[in-house]
Parts: structure tokens; C-alpha cells; sequence
């Protein structure tokens, strides 16, 4: 249902986490315009994270010298399909750090900062800093065991460009930071060493990245993966060949993108539930509150560990 | 032989259970559309059947943000449509379009407004291309029997009503003074109008929808003017464009782009389009090379269609009894 309670959730769901509130939905901003410039008065380094998982990592390598405002933060929502507003701009172009995904997740980031060039802003861009080349097909880089702690260590470096006295503050939660990922690398490594090479459904490629480091084989074509990702119509033989993976139980879990879902994908999950396979939801965005990067990354991977030791399902996070 | 045959129907085409929903569904829509469809072109209603698919995308779109079947919003929008259109008079020549359009722009400025909702608070992805261009390849097998009920519905009141649909379609007034309740039957004809369009915007999307409804129905009646015969080939082009349209999107599989089917509404308009002028062709060619002297008698008729002037009976009829 499209209801009150849908939007306050969004409404909640657009503050950053960590980050005190400055970006709460077109309404908001429009009424914190009178307040100008936000953060130049309590001497705070403005920062935007295109998705909320980056925003996150701001937060808390920047702690209290920054103000973290997300842009796509709605667990109900696709980002895929994700269209900027005006709002959108206003809190980009003044923003001196901005984290970006890139490969064409989110495009329209580059846009507005084109429209509003300023010399002094940073921009990290994930794709870039990875040295990813445009054509990557799989665009969900955070969820790459690798990522996080390269985009922390660029946060660092831009924060101690910003604020050259906090440099060891920084560099300190950057080390806290690294050191509070471990939980969620033993678990894929758990996963990896528990179940070697265990087979697994996709609707979707978002947690492809986290799925591959533990070592699991995913089944699902690429092709309709990438239907799925892009909107168009799966071709019925990749259909045929997902339904397959059901009924001939050849997969042990299926793993269901909860923000990109369509009469598809819920055919699937159908399917999957008829024949007693576990579902597993994962997202593209933070599901907040409650989550941060890390315990978020770590609570999709113990689902995935259960689902394959005792064929627990978890839907839902 | 069956080398070829297998290029023709790649394999895996009768077993995927996601082409035999589209083959039952496509295939009853397109027979229901098709028999609804002779009317509406008889009556001179296209316009209204193309304004009620476009609008019906409002509510195919609203339902995608209340989590229901799009095919309860395409029909509950397009039979609120119908009996709006009914209300501030259709039926009125004058007025007539502007009426209908006025409703028709109205409406897809709030299907622009749902479908927004739907990518930005929702997580359904897609919506507008399903929406607006739909496809028989996602349609759930758990509406089957919805699609049917519907389908079935269209039909008895179009068998009920036939006679009467037939004689109004002549002029009102003819019908009235045979003691037709004009405007109670035309309503009712709306309503149907609606549902079948409801359908056909499941089938192969809001905005195409036109296609199936009208395509058909004008191919075949620029084949035969009895309404019943046109009718069966109507319908027999409907299906075979609906079922050929599956088999091309299933084997386009194997076409470039390589393993990315092509979208299915697009292989059905396009037979659709092509049997029309592949008639019209035909029957322009026959008229040039036998130049019938009964055309020559007549020669406005030899270049519009016995059916232009029939329509025009109509504007002509309705415009003198609303006058």
C-alpha cells in the first residue's frame, strides 16, 4: 500500500545514517533553505553519498566533523530507476565531498555536479577509484569484500585535504573501521569453506560480488540477471532455465533482490517457496535504521550461511 | 525437413510454461478483440477504443503502487472511463473527440504522476515499459482465469446485443425508430469496450492496445462487408498475428543482439500491420487490374471504403438526432 505510513518511512529512510539530519525529503529542504548554506555556520564538512551504504562510511570515518546527507536511501525503492529532483541538486552543489558508485548506477550525480562546477568540491567515485572500466557489467561495487576499505582509506585522505588538523582522528576510524569488518570476512569465508562451491538462484546481480567471494556458484543466466537489473522483458528460454533450477532443486538458495521486483521475480519466488528452496532478500541500498555498512554486509551473509546449513529462509532483513 | 522446422520453432517453444500462458492468453484476448473490435470500427468508436486503452494505463499504473493485479486497474480505470466518456457525452458528434480528449489528457498526466511514484517509493522496476508496451511473456499464470471470466463476459453481451449493435451502428435513429433502446445498448457497448480494452492493455500493453482492438477488425472488414464473416476473420488475424508474434519474440532469442528476445508487443503490432497492408495491397491491385465497370459507376466507392460511407451515415445520423 501507498500510504502515510510508506511515506514517513521514506521520509526517516532519507536521513543519512549517523549523519544528523539534513536532507529530509523534497519538504524539508525546501524549509531548511532559510538556514543557507548547511554547514558553514557549525564549521562541519558537508558530504553526500549517492547511496546511503556510502554516506554511511562518511559518517564514520568522518564522525563529528562531518554532515552526511544520503540521496538514495528507500529500501522500497529501485535505484535503477531512481529519477533526481531539484532537492537533489540544491544538497549536491553544496556539498564539498561527494562518494559516488559510477558505472552508470548513478549518472545523474555527474550531471548535477557538472551544472554546478566548484573547484574546491571532492568527488570520489567508486569506480574510478577501483580502476573499473566503464563496461563493468556488474555495478553493485560495494558489495565487493575489497571496496569499502579502499573508498574508507579516499574518504581519509579528502577529509585531511578538508581539515588538515583532524588528520589522525581519521586516519584512527579509518583503522576502526577496517577492523570492524572482520566478523562479516570470516563469515564469507565460513561460507566458503563450509559450502565449497554451493549453487545458488539470482533474481538480480546486486549481491553477485559478496556472492562470488564466498565461493558460490550462481546459476542464473547473466542475461536475465541483467533483464532483470535493466527492466526488460527475460527472453522465456531464460526463464525456462531459472524455473529448471527450481524444480530440479539444482540450487540450495535463492537469493532475492527486494528493491528491484516485478511479476518476474515474484513468479520466482513463488516457485522457489512451491519447491522448498530458502529465500534470502538482499538490497542495493542500507536498509535503515538499524543497519551500518558493516553489520548490514555481515546480516546478508549469515543469512546466506544459514540458508545453506539448516535451509533457513530470510526474506527480509 | 525437421532441420528446418527447428528453426522455425526453436526448440523448447510448446514445453516453456511461460509461452503457454501467453498462447492461452494472447490467444483469447486477441479472439475477444477482434469480435469486439468489427463493432467499434463499424460504430465509428476507434477513437474512443484507443482513448480507453491510454487511459486505462492510469489505473494499470496505480495498481503497481496498491500492490494489485494491473489487469483490476486497467479494468477498473477503463470502466470508469467508459462511463465518464458516456456521461459528457461521446455520443454527441459535436464534441465528440474534444470530450474524449480532454479525459484522455487528463488521465496520462496522472499515469505520469503514478508511474513516478511507482520507481521513486516503490520497489516495482519497470512499470512504465509494462504499463505502456506490456508483455505476454510476464503475464502470471494466476490471472488466467481473471483474463478468461472477462473475456467470456465481453462476449455474452456482445452475442446478447448483437442484433441491436448491428442496427445502431447503421444510425441511431434507425435503431430507435426499431425500437432499440439506443443509448442504453450504447452504453453497454462502452462498458464492453472497456473490458476488452482492459485485456488487450494486459496483453500487449495500454498504448498498443488499439492495435489488437482495431487492427483486426479494419483488416478484415476491408475483406468482406458482412459483418459476421468479417467477424471469424477478424478474429482468425487477431490470433494467428498474437501467436506468430510469440513464436518470432521466442525465436528472436537466437537473432542479434544474441540471447535478448525481442519485445513481444512488437512482433504482434507488426503482424498486425503488416496483414493490413498486405490486404490492402491485394485488394488495390485487384480493383486496378479488373476496373469492374460497377466501380467505375460508382467511382467515389472504388477509393473509400464502402465503410467511410457507412461511418459517415453515422455522423450524419447522430449529428441530425442530437440537432
Amino acid at each position: 500500500m501507498f500510504g502515510s505510513r510508506r511515506l514517513s518511512r521514506l521520509l526517516v529512510a532519507t536521513v543519512a545514517a549517523g549523519g544528523s539530519a539534513a536532507l529530509v525529503g523534497v519538504m524539508a529542504v525546501a524549509t531548511s533553505s532559510a538556514g543557507a548554506a548547511p554547514g558553514a555556520s557549525s564549521g562541519r564538512i558537508v558530504a553526500v553519498g549517492a547511496e546511503n551504504e556510502y554516506a554511511d562510511v562518511i559518517s564514520q570515518i568522518g564522525g563529528q566533523y562531518v554532515r552526511v546527507t544520503s540521496i538514495m536511501s528507500n529500501p522500497n525503492t529501485d535505484p535503477h530507476t531512481f529519477e533526481s529532483s531539484a532537492s537533489v541538486s540544491r544538497v549536491v552543489s553544496a556539498a564539498q565531498l561527494v562518494i559516488q558508485n559510477g558505472v552508470g548506477y548513478d549518472t545523474f550525480m555527474t550531471k548535477i555536479e557538472a551544472a554546478s562546477p566548484s573547484s574546491s568540491r571532492k568527488v570520489i567515485d567508486v569506480q574510478h577509484l577501483l580502476g573499473l572500466p566503464d563496461s563493468t557489467p556488474n555495478p553493485h561495487l560495494w558489495y565487493k569484500p575489497t571496496t569499502m576499505p579502499a573508498v574508507a582509506k579516499a574518504i581519509a585522505r579528502d577529509l585531511t585535504d578538508l581539515r588538515p588538523d583532524h588528520a589522525a582522528y581519521f586516519q584512527q576510524n579509518v583503522q576502526i573501521f577496517d577492523a570492524s569488518l572482520t566478523p562479516y570476512y570470516q563469515e564469507i569465508a565460513k561460507i566458503k569453506a563450509t559450502f565449497p562451491d554451493a549453487a545458488v538462484a539470482t533474481t538480480e546481480p546486486v549481491a553477485d560480488y559478496m556472492l562470488q567471494a564466498s565461493g558460490i556458484d550462481n546459476m542464473t543466466p547473466w542475461v536475465l540477471q541483467a533483464d532483470i537489473m535493466n527492466t526488460t522483458d527475460p527472453s522465456p528460454q531464460d526463464v525456462s532455465i531459472q524455473d529448471a533450477l527450481f524444480t530440479g532443486k539444482k540450487v540450495k538458495v535463492f537469493v532475492y533482490n527486494q528493491q528491484v521486483t516485478s511479476s518476474v521475480t515474484k513468479a520466482f519466488y513463488k516457485l522457489a517457496q512451491h519447491e522448498g528452496i530458502p529465500v534470502v532478500g538482499v538490497y542495493e541500498t542500507m536498509p535503515t535504521p538499524g543497519y551500518h555498512y558493516q553489520s548490514w554486509m555481515l546480516a546478508e551473509a549469515d543469512a546466506v550461511y544459514n540458508a545453506l546449513a539448516s535451509g533457513k529462509s530470510s526474506p527480509k532483513l | 525437413m525437421g532441420g528446418f522446422w527447428s528453426h522455425v520453432v526453436e526448440p523448447g517453444f510448446f514445453q516453456s510454461q511461460t509461452v503457454q500462458v501467453a498462447l492461452l492468453v494472447g490467444g483469447v484476448v486477441a479472439a475477444i478483440s477482434a469480435v469486439v473490435g468489427v463493432l467499434t470500427v463499424l460504430r465509428g468508436q476507434s477513437f474512443a477504443g484507443h482513448a480507453l486503452g491510454d487511459i486505462s494505463a492510469t489505473g494499470g499504473s496505480g495498481a503497481f503502487l496498491l500492490s494489485i493485479n494491473p489487469l483490476f486497474g486497467f479494468l477498473g480505470m477503463g470502466l470508469a472511463a467508459a462511463g465518464c466518456m458516456e456521461a459528457i457525452g461521446v455520443r454527441r458528434v459535436r464534441g465528440r473527440d474534444v470530450a474524449t480528449g480532454i479525459v484522455l489528457g487528463a488521465a496520462l498526466g496522472v499515469a505520469a504522476l503514478f508511474l513516478y511514484f511507482d520507481t521513486t517509493f516503490h520497489s516495482t522496476s519497470g512499470a512504465a515499459i509494462t504499463v505502456l508496451f506490456g508483455s505476454l511473456f510476464v503475464v502470471s499464470s494466476s490471472t488466467v482465469p481473471a483474463i478468461i471470466a472477462c473475456a467470456s463476459g465481453a462476449l455474452v453481451v456482445v452475442l446478447v446485443l448483437y442484433r441491436p449493435l448491428l442496427l445502431s451502428s447503421v444510425g441511431d435513429d434507425v435503431a430507435a425508430a426499431r425500437g432499440v433502446p439506443v443509448r442504453v445498448i450504447g452504453g453497454l457497448f462502452i462498458l464492453t469496450m472497456a473490458v476488452t480494452v482492459a485485456l488487450s492493455a494486459i496483453t500487449i500493453g495500454a498504448i498498443l492496445s488499439t492495435a489488437l482492438l482495431i487492427g483486426p477488425a479494419a483488416t478484415a472488414l476491408r475483406m468482406t462487408r458482412r459483418p459476421v464473416t468479417a467477424t471469424a476473420t477478424a478474429v482468425a488475424i487477431g490470433v494467428a498475428a498474437t501467436w506468430v508474434g510469440c513464436l518470432l519474440a521466442y525465436d528472436s532469442f537466437y537473432w542479434p543482439p544474441v540471447n535478448h528476445g525481442w519485445p513481444v508487443s512488437f512482433c504482434i503490432v507488426a503482424l498486425v500491420f503488416v496483414f493490413y497492408l498486405a490486404v490492402d495491397l491485394v485488394r488495390s491491385f485487384r480493383l486496378r487490374r479488373t476496373n469492374l465497370p460497377a466501380d467505375k459507376s460508382n467511382g467515389a466507392v472504388v477509393r473509400a471504403h464502402p465503410l467511410d460511407t457507412l461511418s459517415t451515415g453515422i455522423e450524419a445520423a447522430s449529428a441530425s438526432g442530437s440537432e
